[in-house]
């Protein structure tokens, strides 16, 4: 559906983007994930036509992007990072909504906003003014007035930071539900626990370059050099875990409640290995799992060199 | 073409409302039209016996000496030969033109900034839809200013027998394609500059630089500023709205009805290069940040 | 305009504090000027500053190089020159030159300028050279020719009344005595005053004494003027410009309005556009006139060289009266009244309210003897409100379309608390659609 090559995008002689090869393709979530300032907002930017590319290419519903054309921005729907909502706070949300439907010319606006308010539990407040909108209403709200017009593609830049574990959930259930309907979704954040759960597929930029970009099983399991496995027991001896860690393949073990998390390298299977000795000693597994590796674990490894932007991770938190 | 005069034509629904909803717009057109009574019974209350003279009444002996002194008693005869309403036009419109090119300024600028044309320019629209959206809201509520200012006159000079006047006629036109014109000149200044300050900075250097060529051509003290008004106007008098409301309006006094209409088609085309030059401009700036 | 007052007094105190009443007079080279301005003929001069000489064009205008004083009177704040302390006329030739044409060469050469009576009010002459001499002799004839009719009036009077008082002193004494008077009351009735002679009566205004000076007569253009002494050298500060001009319109109308209660403060109506407004306390005496468009700017400096005008603005200047007019006045009820130009007498009104008052002239009876004070179109005003229309025709009946104008009454008291509470309905209206908003907001 999108297609990048070599996107570059210089401010002043300060590269914002470089080099970017995206490839998103129709009805997936994609996720382009990296730290304040990588650059994902300047790529979307980009693929709406908003800002220039200083090089490149990009190919849209695939034709060579024109950012003049206007009747192909109909098929897009995009959530942007900041809301200038407070340019029309003295609109009730349903005027507001209807507003951004007349410019789409959205068919039957009056039944389109009421079913798309009632999805996210707005109803009540269509006559309220949008200014006294709390933060996750509003992001609804802009949910709602992307998905209007029945959008192709879906841009959805950092569509959960600053809310509340509450919104970030409805908003996740949303973005699940639109996607499920075929809509292909690309959105860009830097909180990588929660993108793990939704993406099916991701990119990660980091200082404007592409880290990565693959489907979100075989980034796991390629980044990763060591893994974990849970195991669970009726109980934990507390000489344990330290024994486990005797082991040569074992590089480190710990007790979590009943169960047993044991770290191993990625190559090999230890599954066996691990019952054996643990039936050995009269512990008998009620579960062996194999745990994937965590998208932020894996971005961890690949930008570990990074200091500044673990720093920036650790301040998003 | 048609995507961006839609997206227009829905802004600038909004945009109407918008002002219509906000006490500014009322507070303007309420002091016009004091301004409008003041002009109106002073003219009255300067009249006797021999006809109307200034000095009979003490807002307009201020006026009209000021006005003496600057730009002749020739000027001043001429202005209040048919009555106070052409002048009471002019100063009565100010209230209203000043509020919405300013707040248009500001508006285009301010969106700008906070990103609002952005978001819009996500969809079928672009910056010169916002822009031409600003523009026509200033025109639909300048036509509504001008009938309301229209309305009061009429009852004020059934009211007092006097007579609205040929030139106050043709100036109702006229004020509409000069402020358009000057409208066109906001939005221009938004549109070059980053933030609201500059902007509205920009516009009003751009109206006052109007207004010295306009002075400096009725300005009898030879000085400082007919100096500076004769360097400017050989500059770039061409590019002032208020240099072809004097042709129409002069055109109009000497009973040619040619330059009255060359004025205002002029008007119109300085309007639309005013906006095309908008438009390019915000083909190259983008409409982000 | 205050603050540029206060300026020339505080400049004009100085002066009298330094130098003791008397304003600084500099010797100067001056075109003293005598520029036809329409009507007539008004003097002005340019002095060395001045860069610009303004003249009508097609008409002879007179220039003279004098050196004089010229000083600055800051009361009326402009140029004037004393003559009495130096006016010395300087001989030398004038080249006038254009950018199309080879220079011209101008001497001084004689002149006087006239006006004949006519019909119309202006009908200037200009005779030059031997011809001045001849014009003005053959005025001075006339007049030599009155004063000798005068004093021999005087002693035909003297001659007729001593007679008379010969006879009535004979009548009485010989009714004294018993005689019989018929015969002398006989001659006492044939018995006539000799008639007054009448001034020459050709002229309105009588050739000027013959003067010399340079005649200017140009099409309208710019030229550049220096004058030149007898030795060839160019006169310093007499390099001036000269701008010459004509009218754009003319032929307009204008009206001379005169309120009855105050004659001393007539007003002008210009353009067929303008509307007179009256309180109506008091009727209108109109005298239309013929008026012509010039620029502004260039007509008051034509008239006085340091005068001020406004280079984009045209204005229309009163040149004569319509002669043998009628004025068609239509009020509101549509009965059109004629009025014609009728002689008024313009009386003091008598006892506390010091005023005038315009009566009839009444040629036989109480204004026997005297001469009217104005002639003009008497308008009759009501006091209610109303609109009164008037068009003029000329002396061939025919309507002048730029002598059309509407008087109207402007009521006193009006509606003004009604318009002030007007200006306000937009606040209501806000009101109202603010109070509508807020209801659609809360539900
Ligand atoms: N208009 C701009 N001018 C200059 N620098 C910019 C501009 N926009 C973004 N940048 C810089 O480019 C980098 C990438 O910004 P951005 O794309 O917003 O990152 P992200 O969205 O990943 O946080 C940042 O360092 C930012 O400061
Ligand atoms: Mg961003």
């Amino acid at each position: 559906m999108i297609k990048t090559r070599g996107l570059v995008k210089k401010y002043g002689s300060f590269t914002a983007v470089d080099g970017v090869d995206l490839n998103i393709p129709t009805g997936e979530i994609y996720g382009l994930l990296g730290p304040n300032g990588a650059g994902k907002t300047s790529t979307i930017m980009m693929l709406l036509g908003i800002v220039k590319p200083t090089r490149g290419d990009i190919f849209l519903f695939g034709e060579p992007y024109n950012p003049k054309r206007l009747d192909l921005r109909k098929r897009i729907g995009v959530v942007p990072e900041n809301h200038p909502h407070g340019m029309w706070s003295w609109m009730t949300a349903y005027e507001y909504l209807e507003m951004f439907a007349e410019l789409f010319e959205v068919k039957d606006k009056e039944r389109r906003i009421e079913k798309l308010l009632s999805q996210v539990r707005l109803s009540e407040v269509i006559n309220k003014k949008i200014g006294e909108f709390s933060r996750g209403m509003l992001q609804k709200l802009s949910f709602v007035r992307a998905l209007l017009h029945d959008p192709d593609i879906l841009f959805l830049d950092e569509p959960i930071s600053g809310l509340d574990p509450l919104g970030i959930k409805q908003i996740r259930d949303l973005i699940l539900e639109e996607n499920r309907e075929g809509r292909t979704i690309f959105i860009s954040s830097h909180l990588l626990s929660e993108m793990e759960k939704i993406c099916h597929r991701v990119a990660i930029i980091s200082r404007g370059r592409l880290m990565a970009e693959d489907r979100m099983e075989s980034l796991l399991n390629n980044l990763s050099r060591e893994r974990k496995i849970l195991i669970d027991l009726e109980s934990i001896p507390s000489e344990l875990p330290d024994e486990v860690k005797r082991l040569s393949y074992v590089l480190d073990c710990r007790g979590d409640g009943n169960t047993l998390v044991i770290t191993v390298p990625r190559e090999g299977d230890y599954r066996k290995g691990l019952s054996e000795f643990l039936i050995k000693k009269n512990l008998i597994p009620l579960s062996i799992k194999e745990q994937m590796v965590s998208l932020e674990e894996a971005f961890v490894t690949i930008t570990k060199e990074n200091v500044e932007m673990l720093a920036a991770m650790g301040e998003s938190r | 073409m048609n995507l961006r005069i839609h997206a227009a034509r829905v802004i600038a629904r909004r945009k109407t409302l918008e002002t219509v909803l906000n006490p500014g717009f009322y507070i303007a057109q309420t002091a016009g039209l004091l301004l409008g009574y003041i002009l109106i019974t002073g003219f009255t209350g300067a009249i006797d016996s021999s006809g109307f003279s200034f000095e009979l009444n003490p807002v307009y002996d201020f006026v009209g000496r000021a006005m003496v002194g600057a730009f002749g008693r020739t000027f001043v005869d001429k202005l209040f030969s048919e009555g106070p309403f052409l002048l009471a036009l002019y100063i009565s419109f100010l209230p209203s033109f000043f509020y919405l090119s300013i707040n248009s300024v500001f508006r285009f600028s301010f969106e700008k900034k906070v990103g609002a044309i952005e978001l819009i320019s996500y969809g079928p629209a672009d910056g010169t839809s916002c822009f031409l959206a600003s523009y026509v809201k200033d025109i639909l509520l300048t036509l509504l200013t001008i009938a309301i200012l229209f309305i009061y006159f009429a009852v004020a000079a059934f009211n007092n027998n006097i007579v609205l006047g040929s030139r106050f006629l043709y100036s109702v036109p006229l004020i509409l394609f000069t402020s358009s014109a000057l409208y066109a000149y906001g939005i221009l200044a938004a549109v070059a500059t980053d933030n609201a300050v500059s902007a509205i900075s920009l516009y009003m250097g751009i109206v006052i630089f109007f207004l010295i060529i306009l002075m400096g051509t009725f300005s009898i003290v030879s000085g400082y500023v007919s100096t500076l008004s004769g360097v400017f106007t050989r500059i770039a008098g061409w590019l002032s709205p208020l240099f072809y409301w004097n042709l129409s309006l002069t055109g109009v006094e000497s009973g040619k009805a040619g330059f009255f209409i060359t004025g205002i088609v002029i008007l119109s085309v300085l309007t639309g290069i005013v906006l095309f030059a908008s438009h390019l401009i915000v083909g190259v700036k983008g409409v982000r940040k | 305009m205050k603050g540029k007052a206060a300026g020339f007094i505080l400049a004009f105190c100085v002066t009298l504090f330094a130098f003791a009443d008397v304003p600084v007079r500099k010797e100067e080279f001056i075109y003293s000027i005598l520029a036809f301005n329409g009507r007539d003929y008004s003097g002005t001069f340019a002095r060395e500053e001045a860069d610009t000489i303004y003249l009508i064009a097609g008409v002879d205008n007179f220039l003279t190089a004098k050196k004089t004083f010229v000083y600055f009177w800051p009361i009326t704040g402009e140029w004037r020159t004393d003559t009495q302390g130096l006016d010395q006329e300087m001989s030398g030739t004038l080249e006038v030159y254009s950018d199309k044409e080879q220079p011209v060469k101008l001497t001084p050469e004689k002149y006087t300028y006239y006006n004949v009576r006519g019909v119309y009010e202006l009908n200037w002459n200009v005779a030059k050279g031997k011809e001045a001499d001849k014009v003005r002799s053959h005025y001075e004839d006339l007049v030599d020719e009155y004063w000798k009719a005068i004093s021999e009036y005087y002693n035909k009077r003297a001659e007729y009344e001593s007679r008379l008082d010969k006879i009535t002193g004979e009548i009485t004494e010989r009714r004294k005595r018993g005689e019989d008077v018929t015969s002398l009351l006989e001659e006492l009735k044939t018995m006539k005053p000799p008639a007054r002679p009448q001034p020459p009566e050709e002229y309105t205004v009588p050739p000027v004494p013959v003067k010399s000076g340079f005649i200017i007569n140009l099409p309208v253009g710019e030229y550049r003027i220096r004058f030149l002494t007898p030795d060839g050298f160019i006169m310093q500060g007499s390099e001036k410009k000269i701008v010459v001009f004509e009218k754009r319109r003319e032929g307009g109308i204008g009206y001379e309005i005169i309120p009855g209660d105050k004659w001393t403060r007539p007003s002008e109506s210009k353009t067929p556009h303008s509307v007179l407004y009256v309180d109506g306390t008091t009727d209108l005496y109109l005298r239309p006139f013929y008026q012509d468009e010039f620029n502004d700017l260039y007509y008051e400096k034509m008239r006085r060289n340091d005068s001020r005008g406004n280079p984009n603005l045209m204005k229309w200047v009163r040149m004569q009266q319509v002669p043998e007019a009628r004025i068609e006045m239509s009020p509101m009820d549509g009965n059109i009244t004629t009025v014609t130009e009728e002689p008024f007498y313009v009386e003091q009104v008598q006892g506390a309210s010091l005023g005038y008052r315009i009566v009839p002239f009444d040629a036989e009876g109480k204004h026997e003897g005297r001469e009217p004070s104005i002639r003009a179109f008497h308008i009759p005003i009501e006091r209610e409100r109303g609109v009164l229309k008037i068009s003029l025709f000329d002396r061939e009946g025919k309507q002048i379309l730029s002598g059309k104008r509407q008087i109207r009454v402007i009521p006193g008291a009006g509606f003004k608390t009604g318009l002030f509470l007007l200006a306000f309905v937009p606040l209501l209206v806000m009101g109202v659609v603010l109070f509508f908003r807020r209801k659609r907001y809360s539900d």
